[in-house]
């Protein structure tokens, strides 16, 4: 058999129809989404009613540094783009480039918990004060929803790549994949309405 | 080269030459404990709301008689009468309504889109047990001196939590609802043609999605506050402040969005017509659904009330009902009439929703200026006795696919009414109450109201407690199992009809035709 022969693969099954996973997750995504607007919102309320009292609304020693959030949420872009990657992969059947998208995606996700967790030592900021209250509940929020969704796709890539879902029909990972980009558009509303405003 | 596919036919056929013995059916209370049948899962939340609603009523009945003399407290001490008002104004939402509204809708929405089973079975199961979780865990908080007001600070965090339990619980079963409408839908059924019922489960589904995770926010916000001191939230007492919109119009409005679906179900099916006003009747439910939105509330500014978002949804409210009657109304015109205990039903349900809504589209005129006080209440107490009634009359209308036989009909049109006058005596002095200028909220007993009314409000909530009692005696006989009950024994145009009665494990024992309009059982009876 010459070595430059082409294998005639049988054709993928049919996507499974009705997409249960994605729809499921879609409306939980949106739930999150919702529950972090709730959050901002609350905060974003408690800030200006403290700002419109004349107060300086971080306490007098705190600091939110740029830097770390810059990071975070620079990382959290990234992280989509490999999540992306991941789920492309699986598509073409390619598991060597599914595994290292996701591993870089979890890497990231990892990063983005690390760079969070320095920024808290470096605000010096109590949590028996207001600010401290909101920031810390939002954020740690956040890092709640992020170890959410890394656990939700590396299940579903095993489980993806270990043939529960079939070629094309990826819904598993793609599933992920949606609450993994609400994960990065939530980082985008708390770097611009915590980091960036402070 | 690396081949990850299995070709489909590779995976036939080891199945058909190893094929795995069927696993026997689990009986007795591991059926229960551990089922994922959605009508289980649906009949374990109706009984669960029951039992923790007649401890909601009795709470309030208690409150009830408390109004009658205001100024001394009889029934409780000054210590707790503010924990068990907001005990009770809690419970009539997420101990009473919801699990009602949601059992009724688990057991009865995917029937009625023709699935087999409901989307995500193990979460919808999980739904309730952390539901049931939670409910116990409220009262444990209340038990152990927590709550709103309450002296121990871990009691108070316990109420938090059981808050968020509740809530997310609510999350999962609308998110195993929503996917079931969505996605689960039968061949031919397109959103268009989707039974009233399941489209207004949908959209409250849908609602609850985009609400109730504002409070959950909330409630992570007021934890790590209460932990820390409680200096930005408020001290206990002020924990009910920061969650009162939820029991405040617009967003009690979500808790019965499923009403309207019901009721339009229901009097057309008595019709027994084709709906021409269709696109009208779903818009209707949709806006309603789009208008129930208040979690804008949740900032807690007082201010809020008085904007024209607010005071426009309130008003426009109305509307979408309206809607509803004239695509029955017009349904009847070209159909006939045929009374029975889920007409009744449908029509209390709806005049008790209208009550509510109407006094919640009067309340927002500004300078009325009855927010916060006891108009609140009584619009917060019409809206959930709505849904209760829709609940209710949900079970009876729909007892052969709930429970195992029909329901008894005689008693069955007398609860409703009984329901209906028993809601107007509950809500209408606390709406006088209100515009008379009676702070109820804010003052010291949690009563309000004027000493007369209460009196009405009392007499309301015993004929209450007897709609309650002669529903159940006209739903008992169906618990029993029966032969040969009909399938559909209300000449249905939905699918849960084509269903035996009551429905086995997967819901239908024959291949459902392509549904090809939003009357598929009258296609049938045509076609026959």
């Amino acid at each position: 058999m010459a070595a430059d022969a082409t294998f005639a693969l049988p054709p993928a099954a049919p996507p499974a129809r009705p997409r249960v996973l994605l729809v499921g997750t879609a409306l939980a995504s949106i739930g999150t989404f919702m529950a972090f607007a709730g959050l901002l919102g609350i905060y974003l309320s408690a800030r200006s009613a403290v700002i419109h009292k004349g107060v300086a609304w971080l306490p007098k020693g705190a600091s939110i540094p740029l830097t770390p959030g810059n990071m975070g949420f620079a990382t959290m872009l990234l992280s989509g783009v490999t999540m992306w990657w991941a789920v492309d992969a699986v598509g073409r059947n390619d598991r060597q480039s599914a595994y290292l998208g996701l591993g870089l995606t979890i890497f990231f996700g990892l990063a983005v918990i690390n760079a969070t967790s320095f920024t808290y030592t470096q605000m010096h900021l109590p949590v028996r004060s207001t600010p401290g209250v909101f920031i810390y509940a939002v954020t740690g929020a956040h890092l709640a929803m992020i170890i959410a969704g890394l656990v939700f796709a590396t299940v579903m890539t095993f489980r993806t790549l270990g043939g529960e879902y079939q070629g094309r029909d990826r819904e598993g990972l793609t599933a992920a994949a949606v609450f993994w980009y609400a994960t990065i558009a939530v980082s985008a509303v708390i770097w611009l309405a915590i980091y960036v405003t402070k | 080269m690396a081949v990850t596919e299995t070709p489909p036919e590779t995976v036939s056929a080891a199945s058909e030459t190893a094929p795995s013995a069927p696993r026997p059916q689990p009986t007795g209370l591991a059926a229960v404990l551990g089922s994922g049948d959605h009508k289980v899962i649906g009949r374990l939340y109706l009984a669960s709301g029951l039992l923790f609603g007649t401890f909601v009523l009795v709470l309030g009945a208690l409150f009830s008689d408390e109004a009658i003399a205001p100024k001394t407290l009889d029934v409780f001490t000054r210590d707790t009468v503010f924990q068990f008002f907001t005990l009770y104004r809690v419970g009539t939402v997420f101990l009473l309504a919801l699990p009602l509204v949601i059992g009724i809708a688990l057991a009865v929405v995917p029937l009625q889109v023709g699935a087999r089973t409901v989307a995500f079975p193990r979460a919808a199961a999980a739904s309730y047990w952390t539901w049931l979780t939670g409910a116990g865990l409220l009262l444990a908080s209340y038990a152990m001196n927590g709550g709103p007001g309450g002296g121990r600070a871990s009691g108070v965090d316990l109420w938090i939590v059981a808050m968020a339990v509740l809530t997310l619980s609510v999350l999962v079963a609308a998110i195993s609802l929503a996917t079931t409408v969505l996605a689960l839908r039968a061949p031919g059924l397109t959103i268009a043609r989707t039974p009233f019922y399941a489209w207004s489960v949908l959209v409250a589904a849908i609602l609850w999605l985009v609400t109730l995770p504002v409070l959950f926010g909330l409630l992570v916000v007021m934890y790590v506050d209460h932990r820390h001191g409680g200096t930005s939230i408020g001290a206990n007492a002020g924990l009910y402040a920061r969650i009162t919109w939820l029991l405040r119009n617009p967003q009690i409005y979500v808790v019965a969005i499923p009403v309207l679906g019901f009721a339009a179900d229901v009097l057309t099916t008595t019709a027994r017509a084709r709906v021409t006003l269709r696109p009208a009747v779903l818009g209707g439910i949709g806006a309603f659904g789009v208008l129930s939105f208040g979690a804008f509330l949740a900032t807690n500014d007082a201010d809020a009330v008085k904007t024209p978002l607010y005071i426009g949804m309130s008003l426009l409210a109305l509307l979408p009902i309206l809607a509803v009657l004239a695509g029955a109304a017009d349904t009847f015109r070209k159909g006939s009439f045929h009374l029975t205990a889920g007409f009744a039903y449908a029509v209390s349900a709806l005049l008790a929703l209208l009550l509510g809504v109407a006094a919640g589209a009067l309340g927002s005129i500004p300078g009325l200026d009855v927010t916060g006080t006891i108009y609140d209440i009584g619009v917060s107490h019409a809206i959930v006795l709505a849904a209760v009634i829709g609940s209710i009359g949900g079970v009876h209308w729909w007892a052969t696919k709930v429970l195992r036989q029909p329901a008894k009909e005689a008693p069955g049109l007398l609860a409703p009414v009984l329901l209906l006058l028993g809601t107007a005596a509950v809500v209408i002095p606390d709406l006088i109450s209100g515009l008379a200028g009676d702070k109820g909220e804010l003052a010291p007993d949690y009563t309000g109201g004027i000493k007369g009314l209460n009196v009405v409000v009392l007499i309301g909530v015993v004929v209450l407690v007897l709609g309650i009692v002669t529903a159940l005696a006209a739903l008992l006989p169906a618990l029993s199992a029966a032969d040969d009950v009909a399938a559909d024994p209300w000449t249905g145009s939905t699918l849960e009809w084509l269903a035996p009665s009551p429905p086995p494990l997967g819901n239908f024992t024959a291949d459902l035709p392509v549904v090809t309009s939003a009357e598929p059982l009258i296609d049938l009876r045509e076609e026959a």
